[in-house]
């Protein structure tokens, strides 16, 4: 667990030592917490700036208004783990870019894999807590299994944190591939069949 | 498979017999050619004709055919009314039915210009809270919005509450008209904890009590499920609309423009979506 801490801390200082980082996980992360709010009323909005005649001030409003759904339209947990979430992507994409940059394309794939499985686990997650996921509930009941929902103690919100576990993972993994992969270590055997190491 | 294999046979003989005799006639009209082309033209043509007719109807080829040929017709015109059927049906889901003061739940001033039709889940905490922004809103429009109720219990979340619940508001309608249904959804979203943790068989009662309604009415109502159907059609006008969890909400502006809300938006947005349907010309 030190171990992971100390990669884990070692990576940052590397990777956000650069501030275009430090911008890409911040633009990600808003980009992904913007899309997770405004995810049930994408119709609503594309109504608004397509079919409506107000100024665009209006409409603007309204799409700001919008995020305000994070408090009234979310449960403590749902928002909590929406927001870590979209905090999680955004660091662990920069950070994936930053080994992509290192031409460490390996160790990066195996990231990206384990990284889009919890991107996807997250979007299976999002909706109003207490009133049905908005993906799951539009797609079980078509798969015969409407009840399915109910059968999850947390009705489908399990899928929010499983996203945040699989980013966390991601996150550690990725660490160590940046912070341990500086010098490629040395077994003792060869150490002592060539004496010294300079 | 004994039947069918002696068809094939029979087939395959008959076939055999068409392709003899036509070429028995091909060679004899070469030959025909050869002598007198001029005067054995049209005659030879006729006999092929007559030869390849007689073939085709003694072997029963052309019975098949025309049995075959009919059989795919009719498969093809069914397929057709069933592709025609299901487009009809999903025109039909998809239509928004339309406000009627008849039929409809109507808090507001009837004839405002823009109409906020909600599709609510008594069950819902989102909905309970949603339920003070809309009356809020309402209130304050001076006679600007109107307000319609419908049913959207989420059976997969909320089992049997949710749907008693709503069969219990239209019980309280029935009972007391539209304002005793207002009363009666106002109350119930203040008492109830949501989540499906409602005591049903002591709070329905008790709210019907409290608005003044005969409670043995409203019992014999309740226990008759004659509101179920309603609260059904309702739940698929729900769906046929797009409503994927609840609240759901649909801003018509005075054009008959229609837009999608899902969830407890925040009083602010809700305001300034309803400001912009009353723009709308």
């Amino acid at each position: 667990m030190t171990r992971h801490l100390k990669n884990l801390r070692a990576a940052f200082g590397q990777v956000f030592a650069h501030p275009s980082y430090i911008a890409l996980a911040g633009a990600l992360a808003i980009l992904a917490f913007l899309l997770a709010v405004w995810f049930p009323n994408l119709g609503l909005i594309g109504e608004i700036f397509s079919g409506s005649n107000a100024p665009l001030s209006a409409k603007l409003g309204i799409v700001l208004s919008l995020l305000g759904g994070i408090v009234t339209n979310f449960s403590l947990l749902s928002a909590g783990y929406t927001i870590a979430i979209s905090a999680l992507f955004g660091v662990t994409v920069a950070m994936i870019a930053y080994l992509l940059k290192q031409r460490r394309v390996a160790a990066a794939g195996q990231n990206i894999a384990i990284g889009s499985g919890a991107v996807v686990s997250g979007v299976l997650g999002i909706g109003c807590a207490a009133c049905g996921t908005l993906i799951l509930g539009a797609v079980l009941p078509s798969l015969g299994a409407a009840g399915a929902l109910a059968a999850l103690p947390l009705n489908g919100q399990e899928f929010g944190i499983l996203s945040v576990a699989l980013l966390l993972v991601s996150l550690l993994l990725i660490s160590r591939s940046i912070a341990e992969s500086n010098a490629c270590p040395i077994s003792r055997d060869a150490i002592g069949r060539h004496g010294t190491v300079d | 498979m004994n039947t069918e294999r002696k068809f094939k046979h029979m087939s395959i003989v008959g076939l055999g017999r068409i392709l003899m005799a036509g070429l028995a006639l091909f060679v004899s009209a070469a030959y025909a050619q050869t002598t007198d082309r001029n005067s054995a033209d049209a005659a030879l043509v006729e006999r092929v004709k007559d030869a390849v007719i007689k073939e085709l109807r003694e072997s029963g080829a052309i019975d098949r055919e025309v049995d075959a040929g009919i059989g795919r017709y009719v498969e093809r015109q069914r397929a057709e009314a069933a592709q025609r059927e299901r487009r009809e049906t999903d025109a039909r889901a998809a239509t928004f039915r339309p406000v009627a003061k008849g039929r409809d739940h109507i808090r507001g001033n009837p004839g405002a210009p823009v109409t906020l039709v909600e599709y609510s889940d008594f069950e819902c905490p989102f909905c309970k809270s949603f339920h003070l922004t809309v009356k809020k809103v309402v209130d304050e429009s001076k006679g600007q919005v109107k307000w319609v109720y419908r049913h959207f219990p989420l059976d997969e979340i909320h089992p049997v509450k949710a749907r008693r619940e709503a069969a219990a508001s239209e019980c309280a309608a029935e009972l007391g008209g539209n304002d005793a249904f207002w009363k009666f959804a106002d109350r119930f979203f203040e008492l109830t904890p949501s989540n499906n943790k409602t005591d049903i068989d002591t709070v329905l009662p008790q709210i019907a009590r409290e608005i003044g309604l005969d409670a043995a009415k409203f019992a014999s109502c309740l226990a008759s499920g004659r509101h179920d159907r309603r609260v059904e059609e309702d739940l698929q006008n729900a769906y046929a609309t797009g409503g994927r969890g609840t609240p759901w909400s649909i801003i018509v502006s005075k054009s008959g423009k229609k837009y999608p809300l899902s969830g407890a938006q925040p009083y602010a947005a809700v305001k300034q979506l309803l400001d912009l349907a009353l723009q709308d010309k």
